[in-house]
């Protein structure tokens, strides 16, 4: 992984008002990477998402995806360009189909006469086939993160943003979750970027995680480092948990 | 297989209700309040077909129909009063004045992320402003009623005596419009509505130009209604800034959303079942209590919003389908499979 970084944030710092919600936060991916994005609730995780995918404009700093600098782009250029997210709060269009909603993402790289076997392919993959006429409005949560990983994937992605695509899962849907997602990793060669908050899914299949806190960028490192790292224990338990801990 | 025939069966049915279309008026020839009821409707029913496109499809609450009417007739009108064009070419001209006054209002609207009620607020106020600006511009009239000339052959100037004809100029225009708008639904551009009418945001993550194709939407939307608005100006035979009429704009979007948003038929259907029961109401009610007709129809809208708050259109849906099942089940003695497509 000596290669150049598919995806390198430099110095993001992004506000609301007077709350700074990023604060100078550079962070790399290179590709076939899976990396683990995590931190306490509010700090900053997804808006450092919305920021790289194109939804937020930040104050100030660099996003550079394949050597393009696509700081202040749309966000269906940055697609074009391969790389899509899935949303924390599931953002499904409650009242289409499955497979039409595939097919939105599907149309991205597709035209009206390849789009269907893409939308074929997806569904599948995702194993989403008993459930492709049903209308998203009628589907659980479990299958909503399907369905929004697979539209997603549609689009044919280079680099995938998924944002705590884990939470709400059993145990039994998070472990197939999983093997989706490694499955995806090695045999199509998407680099991912995960916020996650389950911690059996970060350890499980991050080979590097980064960890934020209140808008910046503490520790990096694999899974083992930085389970051991005492600014990240002490950004989730507090100052006295780091001596209880050690 | 089944969605095939399921589709086939729907084709059939629309061709025998357009024969019927085709046919009414030849019954009804003598009959002029009839022959204007009928004209109405269609006109009604192209308007809101279109509105579908924007309002529908991707959900922006759009009331500016009058002010794309309204430019469509007057481009019409004018360039029959000075030029002698003919409205045949002029209301294309109409069409395609409308469509890029649209782009000019809906770039900005689009690009500022206007959406929800202060588009359709934008939309509304968009219809007064046109209405204002064509009272005070002296060069197309201004406040009087200025008549389309008759001297010109009435092939020439589509200033026919009858209604006969604007009938069914309208039925050859709305059915072009159906085609066109079903077209839309199954393509790139009717998905990518569909969903961004749902989350613009989660859309564009999936590479979906959400602006671009809001654009889209509404040019097509503005060419129609300036076509129409030429057929207009020609069936009323005058031009006058009332055109840019703010209540029959309501009216439209009225007639999509109670029609069933998104849904090809929905707003034809509501065209057909309200304007002409709204006209029947003005017709037998409005002899002894004026205004009455409007608050029985306005009774009748709030009952649809509130018993069938997704529209008519898959009301009749439902019942076509128990229909299906139940001739199915005489047929092979069991419930047929009726899969929605």
């Amino acid at each position: 992984m000596e290669n150049q970084p598919m995806l390198k944030v430099t110095n993001l710092t992004k506000k609301f008002g007077n709350l700074v919600a990023v604060n100078n936060a550079s962070m790399e991916v290179y590709p076939g990477e899976i990396v683990g994005l995590i931190g306490p609730n509010g700090a900053g995780k997804t808006t450092l998402f919305n920021a790289i995918t194109g939804l937020y404009k930040p104050e100030n700093g660099k996003v550079v995806f394949k050597g393009v600098n696509i700081t202040g782009f749309l966000p269906h250029k940055i697609c074009k360009l391969g790389m899509s997210r899935t949303f924390q709060v599931t953002r499904a269009f409650l009242h289409m189909t499955v497979e039409d909603t595939v097919r939105v993402g599907a149309y991205n790289r597709r035209n009206e006469k390849n789009v269907l076997a893409k939308v074929d392919e997806i569904i599948e993959l995702c194993e989403l086939g008993d459930i492709r006429t049903r209308v998203c409005g009628d589907l659980g949560l479990a299958q909503l993160r399907k369905v929004e990983l697979a539209r997603a994937l549609a689009t044919e992605p280079e680099m995938l943003l998924l944002d705590e695509a884990g939470a709400g899962l059993n145990a039994t849907e998070l472990s197939a979750f999983m093997t989706l997602l490694q499955s995806l990793n090695k045999d199509y060669h998407i680099t991912f970027c995960v916020v996650e908050h389950v911690m059996q899914m970060v350890m499980g299949i991050c080979q590097r995680i980064v960890v934020l806190d209140s808008g910046e960028l503490i520790a990096s490192g694999t899974p083992s480092e930085i389970s051991h790292n005492q600014r990240v224990i002490e950004a989730y338990l507090g100052k006295r948990a780091v001596n209880y801990v050690n | 297989m089944n969605s095939k025939r399921l589709l086939n069966q729907r084709n059939l049915l629309m061709l025998a209700a357009l024969i019927l279309a085709a046919l009414v008026p030849l019954a009804f020839r003598s009959d002029q309040y009839a022959m204007i009821l009928m004209t109405t409707v269609l006109i009604y029913a192209v308007l809101a077909t279109a509105w579908n496109i924007i309002g529908g499809m991707a959900g922006q609450l759009d009331l500016a129909m009058g002010a794309y009417l309204g430019l469509g007739a007057f481009t019409a009108g004018t360039l029959l009063i000075r030029w002698s064009i003919t409205p045949w070419i002029g209301m294309f001209l109409g069409g395609l004045v409308s469509m890029l006054f649209a782009m000019l209002i809906g770039f900005p609207l689009f690009g500022f992320k206007i959406k929800e009620l202060w588009y359709a607020l934008t939309s509304s106020a968009l219809v007064t402003v046109m209405q204002v600006i064509f009272l005070m511009w002296n060069g197309v009239g201004g406040p009087t009623e200025v008549y389309l000339p008759t001297r010109i052959s009435p092939l020439y100037s589509l200033r026919f005596n009858t209604y006969m004809p604007y009938y069914y100029i309208l039925l050859v225009l709305l059915v072009v419009v159906i085609i066109f708008n079903n077209r839309i639904r199954y393509s790139k551009l009717g998905y990518s509505l569909l969903a961004l009418g749902e989350d613009e945001d989660a859309v564009e993550v999936l590479g979906v130009n959400s602006q671009a194709s809001k654009l889209k939407a509404l040019m097509i939307y503005a060419f129609v209604c300036g076509i129409v608005g030429g057929l207009y100006a020609c069936i009323y035979g005058y031009l006058h800034p009332s055109f840019f009429s703010t209540n029959m704009s309501t009216e439209i979007a009225i007639l999509g959303i109670v029609g069933g948003l998104g849904i090809t038929y929905g707003p034809l259907l509501a065209a057909v079942l309200l304007v002409s029961f709204r006209e029947y109401l003005r017709a037998s009610l409005g002899g002894g209590m004026e205004g009455l007709y409007l608050a029985v129809y306005a009774v009748i809208l709030i009952l649809i919003a509130l018993f069938q708050p997704r529209g008519l259109a898959p009301l009749v849906n439902s019942g076509y389908r128990k229909l299906q099942t139940f001739f199915g089940e005489l047929r092979h003695g069991k419930p047929a499979d009726v899969e929605s497509h």
